[in-house]
């Protein structure tokens, strides 16, 4: 089972001492973040098992937090996860043909991933960009403004990312 | 140009950084307060300033802030409440992004005032980025003597924590943030006990908007009375406006809340217009929640009177002819748009948000989505507008938390003022789905009835 | 504990006293009848339940002597506590029955109604709900919700499909057991009770969440299928249990033992033990003991609300039995017109006929009096 490294299990004493003593559990969310980037984008049982052990708290406990919050993926994704907003203010700047664009050029629906593991498409509901949009968040970034032309560019640089850093 | 107070600087280059952030006159207000004024002093100040809460329901701040009980040896909390999750909104965002010394500088002077050794921002989990900057410019602040211990040899200690959300737009309800800040499920509590008396730990906590506790810098720098001055009515100071929809200039703007809706629509200092020449068919003026007006109630109200940018303004007319300043999400629709469709993307929105709590939001949020969309669709019945209206009307008023009125509203509306366009979803099916129903008769001036 | 105040309240025109801290819920199970709001989710044994069904709302006409304004919304009666001098409207109230009438239409759009097959039928609180609060005939006409099955272990049933989400077995998992295995997972309307991982419920008081479940939700899986509600006579027993308190109701058929529960209230609550603690079973009690033999036989159990289950089983008052007349009692003995025959008070419908005398169905001619 995977654990924490060095630098993670700093970053992870840090999140809990914000909270007063015995109120470990509020830093829950955070260390879920935390756990999720460290261990391949995903949650397994087994991580929150393991969460819920540095915490002190009973695993149901995690499970109930984790499948409440949408940013939280319980099951493998894809390397590069494109969330496309797709609620009222991106609508009416064409959200829906920038999803639909994406589905073609990378033959996948929203909710599926490529073959090669490389994209998720996930269709998602209002980020706070609607004055930028249509958008979507690629990582920890936005990307906004979106075009044809931006999606072909973004999937461009993903796959040059990822041929990098093989 | 209106007053600005919040976003003068904000585009000075390098003013995410604390010395540009000083340089530019920031922490003045921090140093006034703490080393001059007293912890009422602070709070009768932000009374007199007529601040109103900036995250959507309007709620006095400083009465929000006399209300926090103050039992002895318990620690109390401030919890800045940056979930801004209300489609059409990322004012708070822009705030953050660009200036974040003038929210933290509000956190200081906020937590001084209320006693909150430890305070914490709650960003929405998406604004993972912004997480970054904050802390940032907390270290800087930190590094300075305005935080840690024994700020600016007052012997006040207090502390700045950002903790992030995971995806949830209900943790924008207070007790819903309190429940998520403390590692839980998203779900607000049932009241009373109210976070003034029972927060975050069971401890006394006042929950504010990053827009409202931004604005205490201002108050403090200038007094209350003459940020009270700024205005109009009970519309005192100045407010962020995030415009987005079919406008040709998308973005956040700081008014003063004289300005009519009209001037902010189509000057150039604001939206400049309706994109690429089209006409304004409808608006809804302060996120997703607040009610959808069309073209013409929206300049005018029902009484032909010019209607403005200002939380009265807005609410002329209650919910038969008005609507609300919400959270400053101005969404604007142009001829080309389909009601129908909105409302429904709105109800799915909703309907994914709920917490699943309370059966009428849980069960009602879900069935108003099954049949925009079946109406969307072309597939629906003139008896499923009526339908609609009913479970609107049942969930309103019956939930937990706002958040079933919140549902409620815009469906409520829709139907109320563009009820021909639903209609015409269903009578006219096949043409439904190859074009929108237009303009229409939306725009045309309202007949004032003569007194 | 200090002494309460007493707080004077007035639900549906009767006024009792209550101490001040008392929920609006329990001061109108104090009166009784149909002045006591249903409720699906709160459990007075249960600490932190209540507030979510919303099928107690009620209306507060006047907040308190001290400031007599309504309250803009209806309100949890079961999360809300009285005020000195409050008026509270339940069935007076036609928001209220409208309100409620709806709540029950929102439980029912995906609830599977599979009463036929479900073993909780003829106790089933959401059952009692519909017909007493609900409106005939849905307007729903989506696909219901579905669930993928989830088994839980070898004593406890779970229907996902037919969960209200009252948060009542979490409750008790989270009071009872020592540690809780199961909660509510997902959210919004896909919400649902589980364990994640595929674990068994195996804690030794883990089977109270089946007399807690007010709907077929969580079943008793050793009694399932077995026999129906009705046609079983409840008996209360006890033995010596090295668990519990082995206060409990045997549903008997003959002399074999269908199945155990704990003793219920009125409300459909455990019962209280004369200590004040809830009498909740253990999984043994529950379980296992199903011989006649394992048990020291009280008597008949009265079930006064599950009118279903008291039909036809004891002669005489047993199973028949009438609620207190609190109503008159707190009328000081006066006889509220409510509970009076209709013809004594009213002029309306007088009839020379007695209705049930007729060999055809009554017809609406049947009604005029003859002075018409």
């Amino acid at each position: 089972m995977a654990k924490f490294n060095e630098t993670q299990l700093t970053e992870f004493k840090r999140l809990v001492a914000r909270y007063p003593e015995g109120k470990q559990k509020s830093a829950l969310l955070p260390v879920l973040h935390l756990a999720q980037d460290s261990f391949g984008g995903w949650l397994s049982s087994d991580t929150m098992d393991y969460v819920a052990g540095l915490l002190l708290i009973a695993p149901i406990e995690v499970y109930e937090v984790a499948t409440f919050y949408s940013m939280y993926n319980l099951k493998p994704v894809g390397k590069y996860m494109f969330e496309v907003c797709q609620t009222g203010p991106c609508m009416l700047r064409g959200s829906d043909d920038i999803v639909a664009y994406i589905g073609t050029t990378l033959g996948i629906k929203p909710g599926e991933t490529t073959a090669d593991g490389l994209f998720t498409l996930k269709t998602v509901e209002c980020l706070g960009a609607c004055g930028y949009a249509p958008m979507m968040q690629l990582g920890k970034q936005y990307r906004e403004h979106l075009t044809k032309e931006k999606v072909d560019a973004i999937i461009e640089e993903c796959r040059k990312n990822a041929v990098a850093n093989n | 140009m209106g007053v600005k107070l919040l976003l003068e600087k904000a585009h000075v280059q390098g003013i995410r950084s604390y010395e540009v952030y000083r340089r530019e006159g920031g922490y003045r207000g921090a140093e006034k307060a703490i080393k001059t004024m007293s912890t009422d002093d602070i709070v009768e100040e932000v009374k007199k300033s007529g601040l109103r809460g900036r995250g959507g329901a309007g709620f006095p701040a400083g009465m929000k802030w006399s209300f926090v009980a103050k039992p002895e040896g318990v620690p109390r909390h401030l919890v800045c409440n940056a979930d801004e999750s209300e489609p059409g909104t990322f004012k708070d965002r822009y705030l953050m992004e660009n200036i974040p010394h003038l929210l933290i500088e509000g956190l200081i002077i906020s937590s001084f005032a209320l006693g909150s050794n430890a305070t914490y921002i709650y960003i929405r989990g998406e604004y993972a980025w912004i997480v970054d900057i904050l802390e940032q410019a907390i270290g800087e602040a930190r590094a300075n003597g305005f935080l840690g211990k024994n700020i600016l040899g007052s012997g006040f200690d207090c502390e700045i924590y950002v903790q992030r959300g995971a995806g949830a737009y209900i943790c924008g309800e207070e007790t819903a943030l309190i429940e998520s800040l403390e590692g839980k499920r998203g779900n607000p509590r049932i009241k009373p006990p109210f976070p003034a008396i029972q927060g975050v730990w069971m401890r006394p906590t006042v929950v504010n908007n990053v827009e409202t506790l931004a604005s205490v810098v201002p108050i403090i720098n200038m007094g209350g009375d003459e940020y009270a001055k700024i205005g109009v009515g009970k519309s005192t100071g100045t407010k962020l406006i995030s415009a987005c929809g079919n406008i040709s200039k998308p973005g956040v703007y700081e008014i003063d809340m004289t300005i009519s809706v009209e001037e902010f629509i189509y000057s150039d200092e604001y939206c400049g217009g309706i994109a690429n020449g089209k006409r304004l068919k409808a608006c809804i003026p302060g996120g997703s929640s607040v009610p959808v007006l069309p073209a013409n109630l929206l300049l005018k109200t029902a009484k032909g009177e010019t209607r403005y940018m200002n939380y009265e303004s807005l609410s002329d007319g209650g919910f038969v002819t008005g609507t609300m300043m919400g959270s400053g999400g101005f969404i604007v629709l142009d001829e080309d748009q389909c009601i129908v469709k909105n409302t429904y993307t709105f109800a799915r929105f909703y309907r994914h948000e709920s917490c699943g709590q309370c059966s009428p939001c849980r069960e009602g949020t879900g069935w108003m989505e099954k049949l925009l969309l079946r109406l969307e669709k072309g597939q629906g019945k003139i008896s499923d507008i009526d339908l609609l209206w009913d479970i609107q009307r049942k969930i309103e008023g019956n939930t937990i938390c706002p958040l079933g009125d919140a549902a409620a509203w815009p469906v409520a509306a829709a139907i109320r003022h563009f009820r021909d366009e639903f209609e015409w979803h269903v009578t006219h099916p096949e043409e439904a789905q190859k074009r929108n129903f237009g303009l229409a008769h939306y725009a045309d001036p309202i007949h004032v009835p003569a007194v | 504990m200090s002494e309460q105040p007493l707080f004077k309240v007035t639900i549906d025109n009767i006024t009792i006293e209550v101490p001040a801290g008392t929920t609006v819920l329990n001061a109108a199970r104090k009166i009784g009848g149909d002045v006591a709001p249903p409720a699906m989710c709160y459990y007075s044994k249960l600490q932190g339940s209540g507030g979510k069904c919303r099928t107690c709302l009620v209306e507060v006409s006047k907040g308190s002597d001290k400031d007599p304004r309504p309250m803009p919304k209806l309100v949890a009666s079961c999360r809300t506590n009285v005020m000195d001098g409050m008026e509270v409207k339940n069935i007076t109230s036609t928001k209220v029955i409208d309100t409620r009438a709806s709540i029950v239409e929102f439980l029912l759009i995906n609830h599977p109604l599979d009463c036929p097959v479900c073993d909780q039928a003829g106790e089933c609180h959401l059952q009692d709900l519909s017909y007493e609060h609900g409106k005939e005939g849905t307007r729903y006409e989506f696909q219901r919700r579905t669930f993928k099955k989830q088994a839980i272990g070898p004593y406890i049933q779970l229907h996902m499909t037919r969960c209200i989400l009252c948060y009542r077995c979490v409750f008790v998992a989270d009071q009872l057991t020592n540690k809780r295995e199961h909660g509510i997972l997902d959210r919004g309307d896909h919400s649902e009770i589980a364990t994640f991982i595929e674990k068994s419920l195996e804690n030794d008081f883990i089977g109270n969440v089946i007399d807690v479940c007010p709907v077929g939700a969580l079943t008793d899986k050793t009694f399932r299928f077995k026999n129906r509600v009705w046609f079983l006579k409840p008996l209360d027993a006890h033995r010596d249990c090295p668990t519990c308190s082995g206060k409990v109701t045997l549903w008997n058929r003959g002399d074999e033992v269908f199945r155990v529960t704990a003793r219920k209230d009125e409300w459909g609550e455990v019962e209280s033990l004369a200590d004040g603690k809830p009498a909740w079973i253990c999984n043994s009690c529950r379980f296992e003991k199903k011989k006649t033999s394992d048990w020291v036989i009280e008597g008949p159990r009265i079930i006064s609300r599950q009118s279903v289950i008291s039909q036809g089983h004891y002669a005489g008052k047993i199973g028949t039995h009438t609620p207190a007349e609190t109503f008159s009692a707190v009328h000081g003995g006066r006889q509220p017109k409510l509970l009076m025959d209709i013809h004594a008070v009213s002029e309306v419908n007088q009839t020379d006929i007695e209705l049930s005398l007729l060999e055809r169905p009554a017809h609406s001619t049947d009604f005029h009096s003859e002075k018409d």
